[in-house]
Order: structure tokens, then sequence, then C-alpha cells
């Protein structure tokens, strides 16, 4: 027998083996070591502080819109959603429970959202569960969050729109920028809100501010810990504060707004006002209209598609992104153009017996029977077509365009929103070049009254009868009364711009106006019933084809036709008369007259206007305005009796 | 036995493996006291007084077994061995579920992971084998079959529940064991090219998604950070973040935030790299091996070989702990859920180690007395 210490011993370079195996072995780990811990070390530690401090976007508050007169129109309040991350749900079962109980709404629709979530995107992207928590829902999530990890409340900042459907198209409205639509625009960050219309667009920069970053400490469930400080952070990583956009004074007034907006109650149209001394903008209505606060509170896409399939188009803004044939508005233009070329002078007179023939052509009066003898101040009062007609044939169509491209016709006004269209103003070369065919006298007799291819937005519009209100200055106009930032301090004042000459003489300006003076004051003018109780209003009244009629059913009654077919009713005015101070123009789509639909929105405004700003001037003119109404009664009185008295004498 | 009797035991009994592994576990269980803390799951704060607890009931026991002879262990192997693997097939049948594997047995108010003791049993089993078999003999195939079989059954019962790292261990420890009997190289060259190819046909077969996901995770963590990988990121940026002096106790990070999920257990080592560095390693390491070379030292200085196979046996239980844990936390193997000797939570597993440590102790003292 051997002795057993013998084969233990026999063992030993096995023994040897087994720790060179070991030492070997912790070599490596230790090699291990060292490379994470000292080679790559300052990039794990990067890590490992990047890990634990999640970058969060700090919004910059966007900035808030204000009415001329300081009333708040746009600002942000905070809003509270309930979220899920899938991901982080560790006992779904439980923690669906516990939320739903909070929160009112069943477990099982919980579920059925997150399964519906879990199908369309990756577990760790949020899941709202509840939109607007109240305050005390917030408070039951927040305090029992450790037990539900996955849950969390959001904050979230919606945009309000102080008046909701009042001059929406204006003011615009927000979106989230998407994926794509962060490669587009590079200097915003992804699921900011971006100003997509209005306001919010153009001044997009201005409004939007900067998005500042903080870094807070969260653990593996997403859960914040604490804010850390900035000292406490590496070099490199720093805090960024927010910077809050700017804030923007409109030259828009509340109180006209709503008078405009109530005034096309029921209607489909626009309006503009303006300030004719300077050409701020004080109300600008297109309706119908949209909520622009619910794009920034519900599902855009929800809310998009319904106003998309609106047949009425409610997203477009009628008042610039519209044109339409200005009818017998335009008229004015086209006597401004006759008086300063000679055509025709205060004494010209012609006489109209209901249509105008041009070789075989019949061009009718809208009055069927004719107004008799008429001179410029009848033709404009009285919107006598025949006497237009007759300008038609001596002015020449490239002549008449000049002058309706003096008054901002055919171009943008260049006014600070978006999509602004051009309207319309054709010349020879333009058809030539549309149609390949040359221009024809006919269609000139037609311009002349504004139709053919006149077209204009009912702002262009607005913008030329204030350049007559103003003695032919024409000014541009504006929104935006100054951009200030939350300190006050103002960064950007609006730009004013007035043309120091004016683009018609005094005397023909003068017969204009007066002409224009009469359409409201003179009984037998077609605005006399809609003049509105002494606002001293100059105005004209416009009746825009939107097909043209065969001769038989050219008299029928617009009420009769079919509404897609009625004509358009357009009206411009300024008041007051003597000393204007603010313009309107009206487009009533499908509202057959210019006098009965039209007018009545812009004597509202004006009306709304002088009580306002001038009392007094409104206290004189309503003064004026029943003496002149007791002179026209006890006139017709008279006439009565006379004639009575002459039928008596028979 | 009278008082000098007493202070004659004292004298000759072996202090030195239980005064390392007991150094180890209050390194362990100050790091635990950091890794649990920080944590706001009030169920884990007390995680370090339970480990406390286990502990000095482990520590009794570890020195009722140092006072067992050692022919007790070699009379008993077998037993023992049977009735561990009896155990194992109960777990299969009715065992308690736990992180998505059977592992625990529940006997009354205790409950435990009979596979933790089968790591002793498995020593205990081959060394008799061995012990039996020519002692002159060196290893080849033949000779192999039975310890084969030995190890097998446990091993598969292991992955059965699954437990893929405890399976390993077995087989690792098998090999320890017939590497120190004087194995052929030639079968060990073949034993390798054997366990690659089964490995691999485990992979496609044997194993579950998670496991299989853990190893694509080892090869290439970068691959799903939340998913799989996750653990395996989040574990390198401890240990990398800790640099050469670590961030200072109770200043981990990761752990706190709880972005090591089983922090206190398996990835006990990324908390205590994150606080304590390279340098701490460094100590935690040296101590490890001054443990392991003791085990070596006494596998060589008994006078029979059951009690030299029992040593490097014990001695290889702690060593591929050791070796394997650290590994997968750094990112050199998958993670398999092996816990890192007496630093990870977990009462049975300490119950274990200390156990060999006194089985360690008896053979070191019977060179003494008895």
């Amino acid at each position: 027998m051997f002795g057993e210490e013998d084969i233990v011993k026999s063992h030993k370079s096995r023994a040897d083996v087994i720790t060179n195996i070991i030492l070997v072995s912790f070599a490596i780990i230790l090699a291990r070591l060292w490379y994470l811990q000292i080679y790559m070390g300052e990039a794990y530690r990067r890590y490992s502080l990047e890990n634990s401090l999640r970058k969060e976007t700090v919004m910059a508050p966007r900035g808030m819109i204000f009415s001329r007169n300081n009333e708040l129109m746009v600002h942000n309040v905070p809003r509270f959603d309930v979220i899920v991350v899938p991901q982080y749900l560790k006992t779904p079962k439980e923690t669906i429970e516990m939320l739903a109980q909070r929160i009112e709404i069943p477990a099982a629709e919980i579920f059925q959202k997150l399964n519906r979530a879990k199908r369309e995107q990756a577990s760790y992207i949020p899941v709202v569960i509840k939109k607007n928590l109240s305050r005390k829902e917030v408070a039951l999530i927040e305090t029992e969050n450790s037990y539900m990890p996955g849950v969390s409340v959001s904050t979230f900042i919606t945009r309000e729109y102080t008046d909701e459907y009042i001059g929406s198209h204006m003011l615009g409205y927000i979106s989230k920028l998407d994926k794509q639509g962060k490669k587009k625009v590079k200097e915003y960050d992804e699921f900011q809100y971006i100003g997509v219309a209005g306001i919010e667009k153009v001044f997009d920069k201005h409004l939007k501010g900067d998005n500042g970053f903080e870094f807070v400490e969260v653990d593996a469930l997403g859960r914040k810990r604490r804010y850390l400080k900035s000292d406490l952070l590496l070099d490199d990583i720093q805090n960024r504060p927010a910077v809050p956009g700017l804030n923007i004074r409109l030259t828009i007034d509340r109180d006209l707004q709503l008078a405009a907006y109530e005034a096309l109650e029921g209607k489909v149209g626009s309006v503009v006002a303006l300030d004719v001394t300077n050409g701020e903008i004080l109300a600008i209505i297109s309706r119908p209209s949209y909520n622009p606060s619910i794009f920034s509170r519900q599902l855009t896409s929800d809310y998009w598609s319904i106003l998309s399939k609106d047949e009425n188009e409610p997203l477009y803004d009628r008042a610039i992104q519209d044109h339409y044939p200005p009818g017998s508005t335009f008229k004015t233009i086209t006597a401004l153009a006759a008086l300063e070329e000679g055509i025709v002078d205060e004494n010209t007179e012609v006489r109209c017996n209901g249509f105008f023939q041009l070789g075989r052509k019949i061009f009718h009066c809208w009055k069927k029977h004719g107004h008799g003898a008429v001179n410029i101040y009848k033709a404009i009062r009285e919107s006598c077509d025949v006497y237009f007609y007759k300008i038609g044939t001596k002015i020449d169509i490239d002549v008449l365009a000049k002058y309706g491209k003096m008054l901002g016709f055919g171009n943008k006004t260049g006014i600070s929103l978006p999509r602004e269209t051009r309207g319309l103003i054709p010349t020879k070369d333009w058809k030539l070049k549309k149609n390949a065919v040359p221009w024809q006298l006919g269609e000139t007799l037609l311009t002349a009254i504004g139709q053919s291819y006149v077209l204009a937005t009912p702002l262009q519009l607005t913008v030329a009868y204030a350049a007559i209100a103003n003695n032919g200055r024409l000014v541009k106009p504006v929104l935006i009364k100054e951009i200030f930032s939350n300190a006050g301090d103002i960064i950007q004042k609006g730009n004013i711009e007035i043309s120091k000459e004016k683009i018609f003489s005094d005397k023909t300006i003068k017969i204009v106006k007066d002409g224009l003076f009469q359409v409201a004051n003179n009984p037998t003018g077609t605005a006399w019933w809609y003049r509105g109780k002494g606002i001293n209003m100059s105005g004209k009244t416009g009746t825009s084809q939107v097909v043209r009629f065969s001769s038989d059913k050219i008299f029928n009654k617009c009420e009769d036709n079919e509404y897609k077919l009625r004509h358009h009713a357009v009206f411009a005015a300024y008041a007051p008369s003597d000393n204007p101070k603010i313009a309107v123009g009206v487009v009533v789509e499908h509202g057959c007259h210019g006098s009965s639909s039209a007018a009545p929105v812009a004597t509202a405004i004006i009306s709304k206007y002088l009580d306002k700003y001038y009392p007094e001037l409104r206290e004189k003119y309503l003064k004026e305005d029943s003496k002149m109404l007791a002179a026209h009664w006890s006139r017709k009185k008279a006439q009565a009796a006379e004639e009575a008295k002459k039928h008596d004498e028979e | 036995m009278n008082y000098t009797a007493i202070l004659e035991t004292l004298k000759k009994y072996d202090f030195s493996f239980f005064g390392a592994v007991i150094a180890i576990f209050f390194i362990g269980v100050i790091n635990l006291y950091s890794a649990t803390q920080a944590s706001d799951q009030l169920s884990h704060s007390n995680l370090f007084k339970i480990q406390l607890f286990y502990f000095f009931i482990s520590l009794a026991i570890a020195l009722t077994v140092s006072f067992v002879q050692t022919k007790n262990y070699f009379r008993y192997g077998y037993f023992i061995y049977g009735v561990n693997v009896f155990l194992l097939i109960l777990v299969l049948t009715l065992g308690k579920i736990g992180m998505g594997a059977q592992r625990w047995l529940v006997l009354g108010p205790i409950s435990f992971q009979p596979s933790e003791f089968m790591k002793i049993s498995i020593v205990l089993a081959l060394g008799r084998w061995f012990t039996k078999s020519d002692p002159h003999l060196v290893l080849g195939f033949r000779e192999l079959i039975i310890p084969a079989i030995i190890t097998f059954i446990p091993m598969v019962l292991i992955v059965l529940q699954p437990d893929l790292g405890t399976g390993v261990l077995i087989g690792l420890i098998f090999f320890m064991i017939a590497f120190y009997r004087r194995l052929r190289w030639k079968i060990i060259v073949m034993l390798g090219i054997i366990s690659l190819i089964g490995g691999s046909v485990m992979y496609q077969y044997g194993l579950k998604e998670y496991q299989r996901k853990r190893i694509i995770t080892f090869i290439n963590p970068d691959s799903d950070a939340k998913g799989s990988g996750y653990n395996a990121i989040q574990s390198k940026i401890a240990i990398g973040s800790g640099e050469f002096l670590g961030k200072g106790y109770k200043k981990s990070t990761q752990a706190s935030l709880q972005y090591l999920p089983e922090n206190h257990t398996d990835f006990i080592f990324s908390i205590f790299n994150e606080e304590h560095g390279f340098f701490g390693s460094l100590v935690l390491i040296s101590l490890y091996i001054v443990l392991f070379y003791r085990f070596i030292w006494l596998a060589q200085s008994v006078t029979k070989i059951y009690d030299s196979i029992l040593a490097i046996g014990l001695m290889s239980i702690f060593f591929w702990h050791t070796f394997i844990n650290m590994g997968m936390v750094m990112g050199l193997m998958p993670i398999v859920g092996v816990p890192l000797p007496l630093l990870s939570y977990g009462g049975t597993s300490l119950l274990t180690f200390m156990i060999c440590c006194g089985v360690a102790t008896s053979i070191s003292n019977s060179r003494n007395f008895f």
C-alpha cells in the first residue's frame, strides 16, 4: 500500500495549475475592471450621469396676443393629462385598477387604450389615458404615484383664444410639430407648437420663444427624483432656462370684432374695418369660423376633418384669401378714372333707357326701365350701369387698370397675414397671355361696372375706399401695434405707411365723395334705407354676379334663385363723410343685395366705432339724421299733398 | 472539557477560513446596506438586517459543521447526494414559482433552494467516487462514466427548473474536481469539444426564450438596451462610472435610482464597484484570492485524498461563483444569475458558502485533532 499522503502529494502539479487558473482568472477580471473603470471610466461616468439625468425640455411660454386696448385675446392655460408608459407597468392589473378608480374611467376602457397603443407604438411611448384632469384627480394620482409605477401626470400648456370663434382667421392657430414638420423647420424642437395660420403663423418666430432644458434626475422607471442644481453637474451639462415668447399688441378692437361677428350672424362672408388715417385694421372677420382653442386642446386631426368637410369652408379667411367681382363698388374706381382722364365731368349727362347697345350686343342696366337723364352724381348714387357702359366705350382698359392698381387692386396689400390673394385687374396683355384672344370692347364695358374679370378681396376693397376717404392717399393695412417682451420692452412697432402724394386731383375726389355721400344720404340713393342712423356714412353698394343669367332671367328676383346661384352682396363705405375715420368693406356671399344684405354689417361696425371713440360726433350726427329724415318726410308729404291737389283740380 | 482543553482546542482550531469569509461578508453587508437603502421600495430597506440574521444562523450551522469528523462526509456522501436529488425532483413537481422558474421548496416557515445545496452534495459524492477508484490512475474515459452520471442527473434537474447558471456551475465543479484528480489532457480537450457541441444543441432546443435573449445580449448588449441588454449595459455603466476610487459610499446613482434591477442580488458587485471603484475591487478580490489560496493550501496539506478532493471541490464552488458573477456583471459572460459569494443577498446561498467554510475548517482541524 502506498501512503495516502503520497497520493495527495502526487496531485501537486494539478494543484499548481489550479492556482494558476485562479490567478489568471482574476487577472482577466482586473484587466476588465481596469478597462471599464480606468480606461473607459470617464465615459461611463458621463453615461451614468446622462442615464439618471433626463434632459427635459422646458417649454417656453408662447407670447400672448392683446387687442389695441390691451385686452387679452390669446394666452396660455395649463392642462393636466394622465399618461401611462406601458413599459414601466410592473403590475398592470393592480395599477390600472387603482388608476381607474381615481379617474373614474372603467379599467376595461384603459386596457383597451393600452392594447391599441401596443399595436401601434413602442412600449416606452406614453399613452394618454385621460385629458383635462381636475385638480382633485391630479392630487389623487400624484400622492400615490409610487404605488402606480408607469402612471404619471403630465402638464401641457394649451393655447386659449378668449373670443373663440371671433376673429379666429386673423389670429390663426397653432399645431404640434410632427417629425416631418421638424425636418422642415430645424430651429424648432420636436413636439413644439408652431403657428400654422394667421398672426400665430406670421409672427411665430416672435411668439414662440426659446425652449430651455433642464436636467432631471430620474430612476429607471422614469420617475422624477429631485432637481439637481446646475453647479452639481459636470461643466458641460448645464440647465438652460426657457426664454418666453414676445407678446403682440394688435390694432384690432375687440368690440368692433364682436359687432362685426354678430352682424354677419347667419351669413357667409367677411368684413374688414380699418382706420383710414393710418391703415390700422380695427376689425377683420370671416364667417363661418372655427374655434382655434380646440386645435391645441383636442385631437387636432378630428377637428380638422370636421372643418375641412364643411362645405362653407370655415377654415378659409374670406377677407383676404378669397376674391370676388367687386360689382358696382368698382364703379367708383371707373368714375375716378373717367374724371381724371377727362372722359366725363360733373356736367356730362347720359340717357339711360335700361339698356346699352354695343353693336348687336345688349348690355342691361339693373333698372329695367332706365334711370332717364344721368349725371356722375346720379350715376354713383343710383348705380346706373348705362352711364358706366358709356364710360367703358371711351376709356382704354389699360387706363382703367392703371387706376385700379393705383388703389391697390390686383396686388397684395402686404397685410401681415398668410396666403393673401392678389385679386385681378385685367389688362389687354393679361388677356392675350391668358386666353390668347385679344381684348374685346364689351369686356371693358363689363369691367367698368366691376364684372367680367375683375376680382378683389374684401380687404383690397376696404383699402381702396380708405384711400378715397383719405382724399387719395393710400394706406397700407397694418395689424400690429407693437411687439413687446414680458418685461415691457418694445421690440418692434407696427409700420404705418401712408402715401404722401394724393393719387387723384381734389376736384375728382370731391365729385366722387359727393356721389358716395348721396348713396347713403339721398332718398334715391341705393343705400338710403340702409344708411344706419346718425353715422354720416358714405359708401357704395354692389352686387356681384356669380353666374351670368340669360336675358329672360336677368330681372328675376335674386332670392328666387338657388342659393349657390344668388349674387354676392358687396358694400364699401367710410365714415364720417366730412372727416373720415373708418373704412369698412363687406362681402356677403349669395346675399343678393349690397344694400339690404351687406350695408347693415358696415353700419353696425361704424355705429359701434363712433359710439366708442367719438360719442359727441355720434350724438351730433343722430340729431342731423333725424332732421334730415324729418325734412324728407315733410317733402314727401308736401309732394303727396301737391299731387292730391292736382288730382282734385283735374 | 476543562478550561485548558478548550484553550487547547482553540489553539488548534483553524480560524483562517472563517476569518476570511467573515471579512468578506462584512464588506458585503455594508455594501448591501447601501444598495438597498437607497431603494424606495420599503421591503428592500430591511434586507441587510435579514441578511445579518441569515448570517448568524449560517455561522452557527457552519461552526457546528466544523466539528464534524471528516470520515462522516465520506460515509454520508452518497446519502446526502441522494436526498438532494430527491429534493430537486420535488422542486420540479411542487416547487414554488419565483422569477419565472421553479427553484424554491417550502417546508413550513422555511423556504430554500435545493439546487444551492446540490453544489456541496455533488462535491461530497464525487469526492467519494474518486477516492474509491484507483488512486494512482490517471483518469481516462472509462473512469469518468459514473462521475459523469452523478453530475448529469442533478444538472439536468436544475437546468429544467430552469436555472442555467447553477446547472453550468455543477458541471464546472465536476470538471475542476476531475482535473485535480488527474484527468487526462486528451479528455480535457474532448470534454471541451463535447460541451461546446452540447452547449449549442442546448441553445437551440433546451433554452427558454429569456435565456437565449441573455446570450444574444451578451454578444451585443446594445442591441436592445431597454430590453434584455438593459441589465448588462446598466451594470457596465455602474462599474465603469466608479473609476479608480469610486463615487463613495452610498453615492451610487445607478443603484439609488434603480437602474440596476436585482441590484441587491446578482448585481451587487456593480454597486460595489460604482461606490468603491477599482481600488475597492482590488481589496475585495485580494481577500477572495487569499481565501481560495487557503483552500488549495489545505488540499495539499491533508493526508487523505478524500479530504484533498473536498478542499478543491469546495474551493471550486467559491471560485466559479466569484468568477462567473464578476465576469457577467462586467460583460465578459452572459447574465446567468449566479450570486457573488458572501456579497449577494440571499439566505440559501449564504448558508451554502458558510457550510463550505465549515467543512473546510473541519478538514483543516482534522489534521490536528480527532
